[in-house]
């Protein structure tokens, strides 16, 4: 059974051998080919190289475009400073200081540079490992794009203030993620993960009314266009997912703050849950045993169908042994 | 005379159209400026409980905090004719290499709140920038935020720096996700508070305030 079978199998509900593993890496991917960062996130071949190590060295069952939360905002027009050893810097928001949404460069596919180099990293990604790795690409959930154009503060005020704004901006994000989801998948990836963190940090009645509504129209673009839908929203997420589990998506990320049985209870049977433990606690700073024993727990609580997973990003500074203890195989059970 | 109570809820609700007018009203009714003062820190204070308790979120506050900030804005000239003079000056930022400013947003909206006189650097904030600021405002606190792990390291960085420099009556108060109280006794810092609103009792703790 290859990567590819068996991530896809956990996805059906099939049996399979041992239990697909996706963490992210990003800081790690960079360090671990000795490439800078304003490479990792600017330059795909470099991202490439990155995920295909990963996938070869620690046995990833993904290869994945994710590098940092600017991808989409630079080519609606943001301004962006790439950095050597960590995540680029947006150094002006698109639309920081106007409502005005005829100021936005609409980005896409062939036409604006991020998106476009997205595109070819999955088609390197085709020629590398089609069908023997799942292809994961990302797009921004309307939360997080909405800020990241406008500056976060800015955002959330909007969305107390000017509602109508906040929706409308929301709404275009939606109509670019659906394009650029579809064009992924056109190129070869089978997933599409929607990142959307800042929906953490409002309440749950907001996020139900002003949020969920359009990250429902995003997953729904997804699944008509064949893919399958992963959400990640980082941090404390217990009180939005009770509503969020109707979205239908088809693989829940779980940070370590969150309640992975509850979320079992709450989300249909058949998502995967991924997670969970604490990227810096669980991971960075454990024991290899402790890694592994540890999630051979959590498998055994959450169920199936489950993905190993840290709760978010695993840190740069991660020793290579908790890495491979992550990756370690963990033998499908097919009574849980 | 009118009840200064409703300028408390024009502020934890956010309304800064009212509260505005209800602040300049509370001046023209000739209130002392301390007084109308006070019934804007409840509101701030009380909206900062309740983010405590994850009653309210983080817009709910920023725009607590706008309506606070413009309030403040009409009241100060009248605060400073009256013999008002800030506690202390404070100096706050992000630390060296983070980005993330949210919380210490709040922190710093809830310490002017609080009578302190902030100054921001804003983030990505390193280790010389913050001493030569503590000089410049001769400031006697210092809050440091990070949110990420690898940023911690730039926190401890910055605490040696201000020590090494021996400003010794400025004390330093750190928060920020990844932050602990064993993290703030292992890098010497003075103290750590998990959320903006205990910030504001800790920052008057470590000055001596109440
Ligand atoms: C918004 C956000 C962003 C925004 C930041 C926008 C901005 N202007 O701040 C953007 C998209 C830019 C971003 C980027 C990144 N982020 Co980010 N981000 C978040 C997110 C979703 C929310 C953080 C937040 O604002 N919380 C709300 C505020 C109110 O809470 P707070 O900051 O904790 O502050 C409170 C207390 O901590 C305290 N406090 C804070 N500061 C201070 C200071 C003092 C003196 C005191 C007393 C108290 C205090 O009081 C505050 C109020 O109560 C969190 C995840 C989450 N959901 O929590 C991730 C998170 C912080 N990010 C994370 C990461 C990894 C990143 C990136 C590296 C991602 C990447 N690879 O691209 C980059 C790093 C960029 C950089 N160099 O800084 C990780 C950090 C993991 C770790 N522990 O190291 C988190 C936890 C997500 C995760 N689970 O992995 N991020």
């Amino acid at each position: 059974m290859n990567n590819y079978e068996r991530y896809m199998g956990m996805v059906k509900g099939e049996q399979v051998d041992y239990v697909p593993r996706i963490p992210i890496l990003m800081h790690y991917a960079a360090k671990h080919i000795g490439a800078s960062y304003a490479d990792f996130a600017g330059d795909y071949n470099t991202l490439v190289k990155a995920n295909i190590a990963l996938a070869e060295d620690f046995g990833v069952s993904q290869l994945d475009i994710m590098s940092d939360p600017w991808r989409e905002t630079a080519d609606y027009g943001a301004e962006i400073e790439y950095l050597e050893t960590t995540c680029p810097q947006c150094l002006k928001h698109p639309l920081e200081d106007s409502k005005d949404l005829s100021l936005l460069t609409r980005p896409e596919v062939g036409k604006t540079t991020r998106l476009t180099a997205a595109i070819k990293a999955i088609e390197a990604y085709k020629a590398y490992g089609y069908k023997e790795y799942s292809i994961t690409g990302w797009v921004e959930g309307p939360a997080a794009e909405a800020s990241d154009i406008r500056g976060v503060s800015n955002f959330m005020i909007d969305l107390i203030d000017d509602e109508e704004f906040a929706c409308e901006l929301m709404d275009l994000c939606v109509d670019v993620a659906i394009e650029f989801a579809k064009a992924q998948i056109a190129a070869g990836a089978d997933t599409i993960g929607v990142g959307d963190a800042i929906a953490s940090q409002m309440s749950a009645d907001m996020y139900e009314r002003l949020v969920f509504p359009r990250e429902k129209r995003l997953v729904d673009g997804i699944h008509e266009a064949g893919g399958l839908v992963r959400l990640h929203i980082c941090g404390n997420t217990n009180h939005i997912l009770p509503v969020a589990a109707s979205l239908g998506v088809d693989i829940i990320d779980c940070d370590w703050m969150v309640d992975v049985v509850k979320v079992r209870e709450l989300f249909p049977k058949n998502t995967v849950i991924a997670g969970n433990l604490d990227p810096v606690e669980g991971i960075m700073e454990s024991t290899p045993e402790k890694i592994h024993q540890n999630f051979i727990d959590l498998y055994h609580k959450v169920g199936n169908p489950y993905f190993v997973n840290a709760g978010c990003e695993v840190p740069m500074d991660t020793p290579k042994e908790n890495l491979q203890a992550l990756c370690k195989p963990i033998q499908y059970n097919s009574s849980i | 005379m009118m009840d200064l109570k409703d300028l408390t809820e024009a502020i934890k609700t956010g309304n800064r159209t009212q509260a505005t007018s209800l602040t300049q009203e509370a001046l023209d009714a000739d209130l002392t400026p301390q007084s109308i003062l006070d019934a804007m820190v409840v509101g701030m204070d009380e909206i900062g409980d309740k983010f405590k308790r994850n009653e309210v979120f983080v817009p709910e506050m920023l725009i607590a905090a706008r309506a606070m900030n413009e309030s403040m804005a009409i009241l100060e000239p009248s605060l400073v004719k009256s013999g008002y003079k800030p506690l202390a000056t404070a100096v706050i930022g992000t630390v060296q290499g983070d980005l993330h400013d949210i919380g210490k947003n709040l922190v710093s909206m809830m310490w002017k709140g609080s009578a302190l006189n902030v100054i921001d650097l804003g983030t990505n904030v390193t280790p010389d920038k913050f001493v030569a600021a503590i000089k410049e405002h001769d400031a006697k606190l210092v809050g440091l935020s990070a949110l990420l792990t690898t940023t911690m390291p730039s926190m401890k960085a910055t605490v040696e720096a201000i020590k090494s420099e021996e400003l010794s009556d400025v004390k330093i108060l750190i928060g920020g996700a990844p932050v602990t109280q064993s993290f703030a006794d292992q890098i010497g810092a003075d103290g750590y508070s998990p959320d903006a609103a205990s910030a504001v009792d800790s920052a008057h703790q470590l000055l001596g305030i109440r």
